[in-house]
């Protein structure tokens, strides 16, 4: 009755008798008791099931040209002419995608290689199948008046540098250049870079720079692949159960991948405008742009080899051997089945 | 016939909440031991308690950066709601205009305005006070109106009719009346203020050597380090639960002639 009494002393009129306090406590609990209930999702359950493999796929950040060919897999029917089931969940920063697809929440996630292999480490079975980035896009970005002209500059400077904390190649860089700059959260937008003049930034070498670019800044980029990192970025990843499950709706998702990015590749402007509806905060300008910039990343000798999204054992070795270097991961974990391909 | 001794009443008062914490803790690692989960799902207490060894400096000096966030940010918001809420008791108009505004600071999501506070305060400190002060500061001006509101009429009206000043009226009447209310209401925001300093944290804490409990347990995340994540939540909940004690001991002292 305290509550009751506080509610009247604020000006509340409570003219309730114990009775009836008791029944909006009950109607409140049947509320929330209702409200936790999976009784809204089984009225889907009448539905006529699928026959098609369901892949919820766990993007890690917004709608964006880094996403293309999935994008681009969708809109032709890839993945439904493979006979999968593809829902895209949007991602963000704390969004902790390597986890989710681990514990089977999600049946495919994108992340860095460097965040599977510590995910392996701590016990969580991932499956590498499909690899964005052969070549990893970070950078350092700064504005045209920062006075350091190098990324070792940047490292070795007093002037704070945006970062997303626990990022392996935060780890990398200190332990290459022997110190660290003063660091801040990188907020995922850029506002605060905009207004800071002396702040460096992380990026996708083709996403905030192009923003900046389009807004008349003028700014330099550093990337840290030059400093001898460069990890598989947009790396999609599955569960060892789910692949050991469905070893062929994964193959399948890896052709429908393959087949999204060559479109996509070949021309972004058919796709960019699905995927600008999808993520109003970057204009159409700026992932066309970003589009042409991402190529080199994506599309290198290797896979014009090997195929779009292949990936090599050595490359893994190399991530874990440097991973316990800067110590991001206490051992090297066990590589055996780290990836598979098609 | 004698009261239980210090030693049996520190029993009686610590003794229950120690067994409930022995319980849990054994309960989680025989848990972990025979479910054997993966670590960076659920890592069990002997993992989280080695992960704190391993770091035990940077982890302690995170702590104490966000302790002194909490606790500057804490006294800020006794400061202003005590102010605040005497200024609002004084006056119904200003009361009914500003007082349904203040009780907005408890709705607005703090992550959703943490980002702004980093565009007017900088990196650092600053920004990680104000969003302790956001936070903790409405349960203090809401138990100061509430506490001021009500004094006793007997004792209003003998004040009265000794015909007290206004300023006697509060200092010898009004304030003292409120106290216990605005201890409870300082007891609820020491805790607020902690998780406001480190989300404040989460936007606006330096990282690498000077990385405060916000920094810590984002990089941990990160890096599924769960043993970490556990290690510095669980640091981050001592020092609301100190802060706690420390408000609820001054109440004490304060107001002991209420409890004597």
């Amino acid at each position: 009755m305290a509550g009751l009494e506080a509610l009247a002393r604020v000006g509340f009129a409570v003219p309730m008798r114990p009775s009836a306090a008791v029944t909006v406590l009950a109607a409140a609990l049947a509320l929330a008791l209702a409200g936790c209930s999976d009784r809204g999702r089984s009225a889907s359950a009448k539905e006529p099931a699928s026959t098609k493999t369901r892949i919820r796929f766990q993007l890690d950040w917004v709608p964006q040209p880094e996403f293309g060919g999935l994008y681009a897999g969708l809109a032709r029917g890839y993945f439904a002419a493979e006979g999968l089931d593809v829902q895209v969940l949007k991602g963000g920063a704390s969004v902790a995608v390597p986890q989710l697809v681990a514990n089977d929440k999600v049946e495919a996630g994108v992340m860095g290689a460097d965040q599977l292999l510590a995910v392996r480490v701590k016990g969580g079975r991932l499956v590498a199948v499909y690899a964005t980035y052969q070549v990893s896009p970070r950078a350092l970005m700064v504005h045209d008046a920062n006075p350091a002209r190098s990324l070792e500059e940047v490292w070795r400077g007093q002037n704070p540098v945006a970062v997303e904390p626990g990022q392996s190649y935060v780890r990398w860089l200190t332990a290459r250049y022997g110190t660290t700059p003063p660091t801040v959260p990188y907020q995922g937008a850029l506002a605060i870079f905009e207004g800071s003049p002396l702040l460096a930034q992380q990026c996708f070498i083709s996403a905030e720079p192009v923003d900046m670019e389009l807004l008349g800044k003028k700014v330099r980029t550093f990337p840290v692949a030059a400093s001898g990192f460069s990890p598989y970025l947009g790396v999609v990843a599955v569960s060892e159960a789910f692949q050991a499950e469905h070893p062929e709706a994964v193959r399948a998702l890896v052709r429908a991948l393959r087949k999204g990015w060559t479109d996509y590749l070949a021309d972004p402007g058919a796709f960019n405008p699905a995927i600008a509806a999808q993520n109003p905060a970057m204009s159409l300008a700026a992932m066309n742009r970003a589009a042409e910039l991402d190529r080199p990343f994506i599309e290198t000798q290797f896979t014009r080899r090997a195929g779009l999204g292949a990936m090599e054992e050595s490359r893994w070795a190399e991530l874990a051997r440097q991973l316990v270097e800067i110590k991001a991961i206490a051992r090297a974990p066990d590589l055996k089945g780290v990836f598979v391909g098609e | 016939m004698t009261g239980p001794t210090g030693g049996r009443r520190l029993l009686s008062t610590v003794g229950p909440p120690l067994t409930v914490v022995v319980f849990v803790l054994v309960a989680w690692q025989a848990a972990d031991t025979i479910f054997d989960p993966p670590a960076y799902l659920l890592p069990g207490p002997i993992e989280i308690h080695r992960a704190f060894l391993n770091d035990a400096p940077r982890l302690l000096a995170a702590t104490a950066r966000t302790g002194l966030a909490a606790v500057v940010g804490l006294a800020a918001a006794f400061s202003l709601g005590v102010i605040g809420g005497s200024v609002l008791s004084a006056s119904r108009f200003l009361r009914r205009g500003v007082y349904p505004l203040a009780s907005l600071l408890q709705m607005v999501p703090l992550v959703a305005l943490a980002p702004l506070l980093v565009i007017w305060f900088g990196y650092g400190q600053r920004a990680t006070v104000a969003s302790a002060v956001i936070v903790a500061v409405f349960p203090i001006l809401a138990a100061t109106i509430d506490g001021l509101q009500s004094t006793d009429p007997g004792l209003r009206e003998l004040f009265r009719v000794y015909r007290a000043g206004p300023l006697a009226r509060y200092w010898k009447l009004g304030l003292p009346s409120a106290a216990p209310a605005i201890v409870t209401g300082t007891r609820v925001a020491a805790g607020l203020a902690v998780i406001g300093a480190v989300v404040g944290e989460f936007v606006s804490g330096f990282g690498g050597e000077e990385a405060p409990l916000g920094i810590v347990i984002l990089s941990a995340l990160r890096e599924s380090r769960t043993d970490l994540v556990f290690a510095a939540v669980g640091l981050s909940a001592a020092v609301g639960f100190l802060l706690f004690g420390a408000v609820s001991s001054l109440g004490w002292l304060a107001l002991r002639r209420w409890h004597a």
